[in-house]
């Protein structure tokens, strides 16, 4: 691995989170995941999240690296603002309903 | 303001009732065309306030007599009737006309723009009994229904958001590109997103969520969005810049530890996430929990504030772990204990198995921490343990019964995770591999018996048969109890499964030499000789100098039988061989010596040493020679002054290795001003070796010169690094840490006064090397008061203080660093500090 890119993600962050698998995903479901997130994230439309999830999934390739990133991937003196999604909020799925609303406001 | 205006204006306003009575008036004074189309404007806003308040019927009621009255406003009210209709699900009577084949271009045109522009419900418009059921308006009606419920509701495929029934240049041509954004908001292809958007008619009521969509995109705030747009928002992303500014003050609260803002911060926190993030909540909880912990709050007010307690589940005790360690006094057993917690829960919710990867890295992280703890504490430790912790049973109290089910599965008997041994054995049973293994032994090494360190090695061996490192330890810890023959079985495993590793090819060499001498140093000439002939026939034997050490046997051999002849014969062959009578002398007398011969007898059969030699060159070979085959010669006592000599007049004369092998064997009889005398000529040889003769010379630096020695040491690191020579820096490093140190005597707290440097700046490491260089004489410490090495303006800050300290006790304080550098023993390097055991305390 290309060590010079590793600062791309940081030690407290979950490389897991970058590629939205769980905690306990194999090596399929891990590469899988990576190649959706590369698919929705080529590196000519967002080069910086493409690194990372490159990155993320380096790092989570090897499972003695895996393990050892689980392990002081967690940061307690992290800042509370962290635990939100840094780079990419949440789309919900709510239905029809929410956007119709908007639609019958005028 | 005139009246219109001031009409106008209350309809922007949403006084629609005043405007309608104005615009009245205005009609009434003066009935003209324009005073009848103010007027139907403010009845059409009147409309619009009533459905608004959701009275329909009223509504409807209102737009059938203003139709009735204001005939030529027909055009006019053709929007407003879309959505009076499309209120009431039905839009039959506006488009009824539509059906009709003669109908005007211009009708067609209007009723179709007044679709586009009012209507919001795609299913009405389906259903709409006016038209026929495959009219082109219903079917894609009906589509986009179908799609725009599939695309809010759950992730579709590109087919799906093409929509053949949905012509480009109708009116529902607006909200196929709203689909088709929404299609492309949810896959997060932003770029593609934002095209729809733009391709969406602004006259038309999908527009009405292009803003929406636009600040979703960019995650902006919604401070100006009215409430359904809001509650989109907050609905889709969920309000998180509400949340996150309600995370960053807390975070400033905990940074600045302003106690009374904290508690009302928890709850604020907790309230915001649980009404825009409540999936987040229970993480939230646990991370302030952490935060709590490390500020120690009072319990029962953070869990007050808090609410209710956090789920103790693996990620929290996976944090509780993590801020154990990374507090300022880390308890090694406390986080180690947490560690377990973690790894009982990790596996039960699946995040890891029993025996998974993960679990041999927590084990060897566990075993990493437990090492920090000092090892004559450790029985202690675990008795005291055993006697006092309670398990974390009352953390359970409050929890769902998955995690109680958890804690109660495990016992707390089980404390293995105090002993490093059973971790290691743990960690390498489910990730055999070699770092693990060498973190095991080293541990193992450190032990008293010696059994410890072989049984790693012989699991080592069976976990990885290939791996030669397990079976030259084995080898070498035989060798070293003198048992020889059992070490030679092992070099023959090693040599099968790495008969190429220098290591194994220089065993073989020193476990013959070992043997020979054990065969001489019994008496045994006749057995020494097997092995000096299988000597000879290894060829790594043929390498260097070595044929001169085994002729060395041989001549020792010889000199035991009493063979005279046969001494001399072979006295003049390691002459040959060395080049020098001075060198075949210490070679000779060097084995003769390690073979257990007294210097008298041995001087009976050697030479005098010639005078024409150059003696350093011949002690310095023959020191290397020494070293190679694991022999260490002893330089006459006689013969240093003339060394020291000829090293002072011609520094530049012998070769870097020899160099260094005079060096240490200097060093091995303590012989420091000769070593340091080495250093001197090799730092003058310059070049890359510069590194190797700073760190020679740090070692052999009196003891009081403690700052030169670390300048020396930290230089040599920096030259390390620049050469790429790792094995220079992690001995300069060892050194400078105290931990190598120990071996020369130097106290450990004065390696660690000043705390270890090891970086140097080009200027720094200049300054050291030009200081070195130009210190060619051994220093000689003087015990002269005004020689005592210390700064009197550090020890005397001001001026009261001077006057508390005497001469004299600065020189009783020199004499006191030396007595401590001086005492003998082991000094161990103070461990962290041990904390008490896990906290029965309070909870959150």
């Amino acid at each position: 691995m290309n060590r010079n890119r590793q600062g791309v993600i940081a030690p407290h962050e979950d490389a897991r989170e970058i590629l939205g698998v769980a905690p306990n995903a194999g090596d399929e479901e891990i590469r899988a995941a990576y190649l959706r997130k590369v698919k929705e994230n080529p590196p000519d439309r967002s080069p910086e999240l493409f690194e990372r999830i490159r990155d993320a999934y380096e790092l989570l390739r090897d499972p003695r690296r895996r393990a050892l990133h689980m392990l002081l991937s967690a940061d307690p003196n992290a800042p509370l603002v962290s635990l939100l999604p840094a780079h990419t909020q949440e789309r919900r799925f709510t239905g029809p309903g929410p956007w119709l609303a908007v639609l019958r406001e005028k | 303001m005139s009246q219109e205006e001031e009409v106008r204006a209350l309809l922007a306003r949403g006084k629609t009732k005043p405007a309608v009575e104005l615009a009245k008036q205005i009609h009434k004074r003066c009935p003209t065309p324009a005073a009848e189309a103010l007027l139907v404007d403010a009845y059409v806003g009147r409309i619009r306030s009533l459905l608004g308040l959701g009275l329909t019927m009223e509504a409807k009621a209102l737009l059938a007599l203003v139709r009735e009255r204001y005939r030529s406003a027909k055009e006019k009210l053709l929007d407003i009737g879309v959505v009076v209709a499309s209120s009431q699900g039905s839009l039959d009577e506006l488009l009824a006309p539509l059906n009709d084949p003669a109908i005007p271009e211009e009708r067609r045109i209007a009723i179709e723009a007044a679709i586009k522009r009012q209507v919001t419900d795609l299913s009405a418009l389906a259903q709409c009994a006016a038209l026929a059921p495959d009219h082109p308006l219903r079917v894609g009606a009906a589509a986009l229904g179908r799609v725009f419920e599939a695309v809010t509701s759950g992730a579709v495929t590109g087919e799906a958001l093409h929509l053949p029934e949905v012509s480009h240049r109708g009116p529902l041509a607006p909200w196929k590109m709203l689909v088709r954004a929404l299609g492309c908001f949810y896959r997060r292809d932003d770029v593609a997103c934002e095209q729809c958007l733009q391709a969406i008619d602004p006259d038309s009521v999908p527009a009405r969520l292009v803003p929406v969509m636009r600040a979703m995109l960019a995650q902006r705030p919604v401070e100006h969005f009215r409430p359904a747009s809001a509650a989109l928002v907050a609905q889709v992303g969920g309000d998180l810049e509400t949340l996150r500014n309600t995370l960053e003050s807390f975070d400033a609260a905990l940074a600045r530890d302003a106690q009374s803002k904290i508690f009302p911060e928890i709850q604020r926190a907790i309230s915001v996430c649980s009404a825009v993030c409540p999936e987040l909540v229970d993480r939230l909880r646990q991370h302030i929990a952490m935060h709590a912990v490390r500020l120690n709050l009072p319990p029962r007010r953070v869990q007050a504030a808090l609410g209710s307690p956090s789920i103790k589940n693996a990620h929290f005790w996976h944090l509780f772990a993590r801020t154990v360690e990374s507090s300022s006094e880390p308890s090694s057993v406390l986080a180690c204990c947490l560690w377990e917690e973690f790894r009982r829960h990790a596996v039960a919710e699946g995040w890891f198995r029993e025996d998974g990867s993960e679990a041999g890295a927590l084990y060897l992280h566990m075993a990493e921490l437990m090492q920090e703890v000092p090892r004559e504490e450790l029985a202690g430790l675990r008795r005291s343990f055993a006697a006092n912790f309670r398990g974390f049973g009352h953390y359970y109290e409050d929890q769902p019964p998955a995690m109680r089910a958890v804690a109660a599965k495990y016992g707390t008997s089980d404390h293995y995770f105090l002993f490093p041994d059973q971790l290691f054995e743990r960690a390498c049973a489910i990730d055999p591999h070699r770092e693990a293994f060498e973190q095991w032994l080293d541990w193992a090494r450190e032990e008293s018996d010696w059994k410890a360190a072989d049984r790693v090695c012989a699991i080592w061996r069976r976990a990885l048969p290939n791996d030669s490192q397990p079976l030259l330890y084995l080898m070498g810890s035989a060798e070293s109890r003198g048992a020889l023959d059992k070490a030679f079985g092992f070099l023959e495993h090693a040599e099968r499964c790495d008969a190429l590793n220098p290591e194994v090819r220089r065993a073989a060499l020193r476990l013959l030499v070992a043997k020979a001498i054990r065969h001489l140093r019994q008496r045994k000439p006749h057995l020494a000789e097997q092995e000096v002939t299988a000597l000879e026939a290894l060829p790594q034997a043929q390498e260097a100098d070595r044929p001169a050490f085994v002729a060395g046997l041989r001549w020792t051999c010889c000199m035991i039988r009493g063979d005279s002849e046969a001494v001399s014969g072979l006295f003049s062959q390691v002459s040959r061989m060395l080049e020098s009578p001075a060198a075949a002398v210490l070679t000779c007398g060097g084995t003769a010596e390690a073979c257990g011969l007294a210097r008298d007898e041995i001087g009976r059969y050697l030479p005098e040493k010639n005078r024409t030699d150059s003696l350093a060159s011949a002690v310095a070979r023959a020191c290397a020679l020494g070293e190679d085959v694991g022999v260490a010669f002893s330089i006459p006592p006689g013969w240093e002054s003339e060394i020291l000599k000829e090293l002072s007049e011609k520094p530049g004369k012998l070769e870097v290795r020899p160099l260094l092998a005079l060096g240490e064997a200097a060093l091995l009889r303590d012989r420091r001003e000769l070593a340091y005398a080495a250093s001197g000529a090799g730092l003058a040889k310059g070049g890359d070796t510069e590194g190797r003769f700073l760190l020679l010379r740090a070692r052999a630096l009196p003891e009081w010169e403690f700052e030169r020695r670390a300048d020396c040491l930290a230089a040599a690191a920096e030259l390390g690094r620049r050469c790429r020579d790792m094995d220079l820096v992690d001995e300069a490093v060892e050194l400078q840490r105290g931990r190598a140190g120990r071996r020369l005597g130097f106290p450990d707290w004065l390696d660690s006064m000043s705390g270890p440097a090891f970086s140097m700046s080009s200027e720094e490491l200049n300054r050291v090397l030009k200081r070195e260089k130009q210190s060619p004489k051994f220093p000689v410490y003087n015990w002269a008061p005004d020689r005592v090495p210390f700064d009197r303006e550090a020890f005397c800050e001001d001026q009261e203080d001077e006057l508390d300290i005497e001469q004299g006790m600065l020189d009783e304080f020199a004499r006191l660093v030396l007595e401590l550098e001086r005492a003998p023993g082991k000094r161990k390097r103070p461990k962290k500090a041990r904390r008490d055991f896990p906290s029965q305390g309070e909870l959150f």
